[in-house]
């Protein structure tokens, strides 16, 4: 008897002891949501008495890169409205757009367009949209700090190199056959994001399909490189070899050590990657990140409404430059606005 | 007399080689080596491993591993409530789900395999299946959860339904909605995930449990439950509570599953204190949920956005190193405890 019970005493001060763990966790982000609000009710003062009242859900899917703007838009709206919840989450835009047009979000994250196919989907299932512009982020085309050989690439320097005629390319000359452009003798090792990113559509977009329709090519890069999901993972690979090439989001590239940026030509001369010449649209390859919104929904939801009324004022200004992208200029950020009210 | 004989030589002569041998047994020595650098090659691994998340994480845990404790999923590093509380309370839950799911089925079907299922084909083809489960990749796992807790299938809807109405009935409102990620989908599908390995190693500690034990028992008249109950459990107990410790060590690990079944990575909102009612407590398991392998997977992923992910992420993988090394030793410990007082 005395050893049965001894034995459910060692059980239950186990289950208690990850009760107690579990508890002062919760208590404690409770303290600290209290926390956040209080400290900002010169915020909430300045916001119209409306907007603190609304109540609401909010779940927004889609593209990691914009992901990033979306929750900083939510924990500065908190501040405001603090009983609006917003839940953000990431899968990709491919993936986010699948769930928008399956009526299971408010807002679709996306670093491209809507695609004709994924539009039409969601015309089928009945879903209305709005495309609100948020911010820009540029790709940023990198080789290993270590290569001084080269400064500046045109875009027909990068569709020999890996575009979809380049399967064979394993020097950076090599590509000198396909486009008459005039690159060194060197191994080229090639890292960029795979078909399932934002990035490579943009980039394709951007920088291959103009060549690859003018020579009768699949809009696509070449099949013969080792696609990565993971930026961190390209990054390495671009400082791993000495005569390397690739290319990810200008955020991720800006912040990178061992890799140099390239310059870019698009036909106008050669232009550095800064935050300056991309929020100008002076450098060739950047690509603008969207949202997405639901119609039904905002009509139905003052809190989706008033969060987006949030996200293209104070959102524009601060959130997309607060987590490393390019703010819009003064003027497409009227623009924006405009639309959205009208 | 002879001894016998070992190669070419008979067993006196080489016994005598032996002793007499002056020279180091160089094969013996290698062999040794050979072993002793295994072993070091697997902790060599281990310990950097160790080294490298402790030195990218150790700047967040001596400076503010309060705040880190408490705080949220957040868009930027340099926020000060950037933190894992909601990965852990998820995967509490998940740790939880499989506790309250995976042990009991899993050591039920191994007393039944063990104890009371006839020897025949059908039950060896059952151990060929359970254990070939035992290696399905867990993402194959995590599809499984996204199409039956997440999507629903006709038997999902039939038992979301039934809830529904008795939860209608009480509170006026569904409980479950499909078509969503939750963390009731999350830990059933972690709890699926390893069942398999809960009936493998239970099975395996029923297995070792002497004959002569249910023999004896049945000599003084116990009838086979009685001899289930009182002497074949109790001695695999030890056994059986590794097993399942570290089948729960394994499943608040896993990301790969979560992923599919949609666990959250950006944001999070606050949600109402689970202790302030019934319906809140059971709505949690209803609502979206994340899991520290998941926050640590975000984290990663934009830490070349954001620098200071890398260390909060490295953080991060210590604070589930220390559960899991908790978890173990509490399996270690109790079996010790249980070998002790089976004597």
């Amino acid at each position: 008897m005395t050893d049965r019970s001894s034995k459910w005493r060692l059980l239950w001060a186990v289950l208690a002891m990850s009760l107690v763990v579990v508890a002062c966790g919760g208590t404690d982000s409770a303290d600290t949501d209290a926390d956040e609000t209080s400290s900002s009710d010169d915020v909430a003062n300045d916001a119209s008495v409306e907007t603190s009242d609304v109540e609401g859900q909010i779940f927004i899917s889609g593209s990691s890169t914009v992901e990033p703007v979306s929750v900083r838009v939510a924990e500065l709206f908190e501040d405001v409205a603090p009983d609006v919840f917003v839940d953000v989450e990431g899968p990709g835009t491919g993936d986010g757009f699948k769930k928008f047009c399956a009526g299971e979000t408010d807002i679709s994250n996306a670093s491209r367009e809507i695609k004709a196919s994924e539009a039409e989907e969601c015309a089928a299932a009945g879903i209305e949209f709005t495309e609100i512009l948020v911010g820009i982020d540029g790709i940023g085309v990198m080789t290993s700090d270590r290569n001084s050989a080269i400064d500046c690439v045109t875009f027909g320097d990068l569709y020999g190199l890996v575009g979809p005629e380049s399967d064979d390319v394993e020097s950076w000359a090599d590509a000198n056959a396909i486009t008459g452009t005039d690159l060194p003798d060197a191994p080229l090792d090639i890292f960029g994001p795979g078909e399932e990113s934002g990035t490579y559509d943009s980039f394709v977009e951007i920088v291959i399909e103009d060549l690859a329709e003018e020579r009768g090519q699949d809009a696509a890069t070449r099949s013969t490189y080792s696609p990565s999901a993971d930026d961190n993972v390209i990054l390495s690979g671009i400082q791993s070899s000495d005569t390397s090439i690739g290319w990810v989001g200008f955020a991720f590239a800006d912040n990178a050590t061992g890799v140099k940026l390239l310059d870019v030509d698009g036909g106008e001369g050669c232009v550095s990657a800064t935050a300056e010449t991309i929020a100008s649209n002076d450098y060739p390859i950047s690509r603008n990140l969207y949202i997405y919104v639901n119609e039904t929904n905002a009509a139905d939801s003052p809190a989706l409404r008033a969060f987006i009324d949030f996200y293209v004022t104070t959102g524009l200004d601060e959130a997309v430059s607060e987590v490393g992208y390019v703010e819009l200029t003064d003027a497409a950020k009227a623009e924006v606005i405009a639309a959205w009210q009208g | 007399m002879a001894l016998g004989t070992i190669g070419d030589q008979d067993v006196a002569s080489r016994v005598e080689a032996t002793i007499q041998r002056r020279g180091r047994d160089v094969r013996g020595t290698g062999f040794r080596f050979a072993l002793f650098a295994a072993l070091g090659i697997s902790t060599l691994i281990l310990v950097i491993l160790l080294v490298d998340v402790l030195t990218d994480g150790w700047p967040v845990l001596t400076d503010r591993l309060g705040d880190f404790w408490s705080g949220t999923l957040r868009s930027r590093s340099s926020d000060d409530s950037l933190g894992i509380s909601q990965g852990i309370v998820g995967s509490f839950w998940i740790a939880v789900f499989v506790a309250v799911l995976a042990f009991p089925i899993g050591i039920a079907a191994a007393v039944y395999l063990e104890e009371y299922a006839p020897r025949n084909w059908f039950t060896s083809v059952l151990d060929i299946v359970v254990r070939n489960l035992a290696g399905v990749p867990s993402v194959v796992y995590g599809l499984l959860g996204l199409f039956l807790f997440v999507k629903g299938t006709a038997v999902t809807n039939w038992f979301v339904d039934r809830v529904n109405n008795r939860w209608n009935a009480w509170y006026g409102e569904d409980l479950i909605e499909l078509g969503q990620s939750t963390l009731f989908a999350g830990g059933v599908t972690l709890a699926v995930l390893v069942l398999p390995i809960v009936i493998i190693t239970a099975a395996e500690a029923i297995r070792a449990v002497p004959q002569s034990l249910r023999e004896g028992a049945y000599g003084v008249g116990a009838t086979k439950w009685e001899v289930i109950k009182s002497q074949v459990l109790p001695f695999a107990a030890p056994g059986i509570l590794t097993g399942t410790l570290l089948a729960l060590a394994r499943a608040v690990g896993e990301a790969a599953p979560l992923i599919l079944v949609g666990a959250i990575t950006g944001r999070l909102a606050p949600r109402d204190s689970m202790f302030s009612g019934l319906e809140d407590f059971f709505g949690q398991f209803a609502d979206r949920f994340t899991a520290m392998p998941i926050v640590i997977v975000g984290w990663v992923q934009n830490s070349g956005r954001d620098e200071g992910f890398g260390p909060a992420a490295g953080a991060a993988i210590v604070v589930l190193l220390v559960f899991v090394i908790i978890m173990n030793s509490i399996a270690v410990l109790l079996r010790n405890y249980f070998e002790k007082k089976r004597g």
